[in-house]
């Protein structure tokens, strides 16, 4: 589960100086009420009431060069509102921010052109046209040279495959395809900061591997620092060392993705496919049965015990499969997210470091 | 500036390919802004035939009014091919959030959310008024002067670059208030106040019309000073006349620059 790619390892480690640098960035925003009906309309015309929303709580975080770091948190967390500062389109309200050494929402070309901003769920090429010509508007606005975009153009096409694709207008294109396509513009200028707004959003799970085999070459290749905000853990088994949490505009867990299953997981989920149909009373021994579905058996086993328990399961029991796992990560990212809003919060804030 | 103007020969390039993909439309918008620019002459034509002069001893008698309407047209044309679709477009990219994209990219964005649109159809009125122009001079009674033909690109170029002022600010409105659909309506009935000769605005209701439209938005020196200077001869006011939209270009460029940049500051994007 955990990516073991060496390479992707803290800047700050190895000493070197941080890419992206955060100290209390917070960002509030003035909503206003809308209320219902015609009358309270009509009212609101000349009286509204407001209430401030705090999307970022004053964040504080380092990320090196070469990092694939995940933002994870349920819907509204603040994680898009967080890669929108440190891209610049928005002022935080307090804090600051350097991204390869700039302030971002200073919005110096010379920073504008060496990182690239990618979300799912917006477009950025031109709609009624080929994605070529989206491309060679690209080459104009970040100077790129003739045979150096031409050769980065042909690398990123040929590893995604989207060839034959680059003459259809983009309007025509599935969601994945554009999605390729999105991604292939997002790199032409080789950028040596990405941000991914869920990009994998709607896509089918061929297109979400194949992005994730693209996603993990380039970066490995190019040294490139990630940040990727998603939904999905897939997106996160398949490309991230770092995982940071935020919940309510405050970080909940910020380290590797194999903590936040060592350190926020008790058990381990062993599957014993066995010889006979067992009863819940003799299974209850080894651990907490959660499912029996005739021969096939899902224990909850503490890990502190799995050493102990599994010798003896196979001593005792006629088992012809069994296997080991720990709790899916959606499980615990879920209990995570949880905690964030209740008291419990104060029970993961203690186990970090 | 070269980098500049090659970005934008892209962004011509790409909206050209653009309008030849969708044939039918490119020449629908043509005919329907030549069909409406035909009824307006014809209107205008229809007047001359009941007098010879718009307001008594204006000097607006029937060529120099029709050159007062090219110009006009050439302006607009201007304005409407490469200003107007960017500004209208502006408006659902920023409820859309679609305005993030243009943000992150190395470029000045007035430049971009300006620019990155250009409406060939609208060119098409342009050169109807180049013709008209042509027609109007040949048979005016008075050729105009070499320093006339000097002055009048340069005098289109600043009536140009007031509208264009008053699209970014308009445009600058719609980052603040996030939604701003009237934008087209209320360049409308702005540009209408251009598209008669100042003259026409006299009386206790004209004058501080008049005086509003130079001084406070000056509308009234986009269409009015150029086509003066092509239509008529120059006299002895001619050089504050011909310095009032130089320095109202110049004001409305750096109030618009103001204007764009505090509205993109304040921009809140929209939640994804």
């Amino acid at each position: 589960m955990h990516n073991s790619n060496d390479k992707r390892t803290c800047g700050d480690a190895l000493g070197e100086p941080s890419l992206i640098a955060v100290t209390g960035l917070a960002k509030d925003y003035r909503v206003y009420d809308k209320p219902e009906g015609l009358l309270a309309s009509v009212t609101g015309l000349f009286h509204r009431t407001s209430r401030l929303v705090e999307a970022l709580k004053g964040v504080s975080l380092t990320v090196g060069r070469g990092e694939f770091v995940a933002l994870l948190g349920p819907n509204g967390a603040g994680k898009t509102t967080f890669l929108k500062l440190l891209s610049g389109i928005i002022t935080p309200t307090r804090g600051t921010a350097r991204v390869l050494g700039h302030v971002p929402w200073e919005r110096a070309d010379d920073f504008r052109r060496r990182f690239a901003l990618v979300m799912g769920q917006r477009n950025q090429l031109w709609w009624d046209l080929p994605a070529a010509e989206s491309f060679r508007l690209h080459k104009e606005i970040y100077r790129i040279d003739t045979p150096r975009f031409e050769r980065t153009r042909d690398e990123l096409v040929d590893l995604l495959g989207v060839r034959p694709l680059l003459l259809q207008p983009v309007r025509e294109l599935s969601l994945g395809e554009r999605m390729k396509l999105e991604l292939v513009a997002a790199l032409l200028h080789e950028p040596e900061v990405l941000f991914l707004d869920e990009p994998t959003i709607g896509l089918d799970v061929v297109a979400q591997h194949t992005l994730h085999t693209f996603l993990s070459h380039v970066q490995t290749e190019r040294q490139m620092t990630v940040v990727l905000t998603t939904h999905y853990m897939k997106d996160v088994a398949a490309l991230c060392e770092r995982v940071v949490v935020i919940t309510h505009g405050d970080i909940l867990y910020d380290g590797s993705l194999g903590d936040i299953v060592d350190r926020f997981t008790t058990h381990k989920i062993v599957t014993l496919d066995l010889d006979d149909t067992p009863s819940h009373e003799r299974m209850a021994g080894f651990g907490f049965p959660y499912e029996i579905r005739g021969p096939q058996v899902i224990l909850r086993i503490d890990r502190a015990r799995i050493a102990d328990v599994l010798p003896d399961i196979l001593r005792s029991q006629s088992v012809r499969d069994v296997s080991v796992e720990d709790v899916p990560l959606e499980e615990i990212v879920a209990e995570l997210f949880r905690s964030g809003e209740s008291p419990a919060t104060a029970r993961f804030a203690e186990a970090l470091p | 500036m070269k980098r500049y103007a090659s970005i934008f020969a892209t962004f011509a390039r790409a909206c050209l390919v653009r309008d030849m993909t969708f044939r039918v439309n490119f020449l629908l918008e043509c005919v329907t802004s030549i069909g409406w620019m035909s009824m307006n002459l014809a209107f205008y034509l229809l007047i001359f035939t009941f007098t010879p002069e718009i307001g008594l001893h204006t000097g607006w008698t029937r060529e120099p009014f029709f050159a007062f309407v090219a110009t006009g047209l050439i302006i607009n044309s201007i304005v409407q091919a490469l200003f107007m679709p960017s500004a209208e477009e502006l408006t659902e990219m920023v409820r859309s959030g679609g305005l993030d994209g243009v943000l992150v990219q190395p470029l000045d964005a007035q430049f971009l959310l300006s620019m990155h649109r250009v409406d060939f159809s609208a060119f098409a009125n342009g050169f109807i008024g180049i013709g008209l122009l042509a027609w109007a001079i040949v048979r005016m009674d008075a050729t105009p002067t070499p320093l006339a033909w000097l002055l009048y690109p340069l005098l289109i170029v600043c009536g140009v670059a007031i509208l264009y002022s008053l699209v970014i600010m308009l445009a600058a409105a719609t980052i603040l208030m996030g939604r701003n659909q009237s934008l087209y309506d209320f360049w409308f009935y702005l540009t209408n106040f251009s598209r008669y000769p100042a003259e026409i605005y006299a009386g206790p209701w004209g004058s501080p019309l008049r005086t509003l439209c130079t001084f406070v938005i000056p509308i009234l020196l986009v269409v009015n000073v150029p086509a003066r200077v092509i239509a008529m001869p120059l006299e002895g006011q001619a050089v504050g006349m011909v310095l009032a939209p130089m320095i109202a270009a110049a004001a409305s460029l750096a109030l618009s620059r103001v204007v764009f940049l505090a509205a993109i500051s304040r921009y809140r994007s929209a939640s994804s």
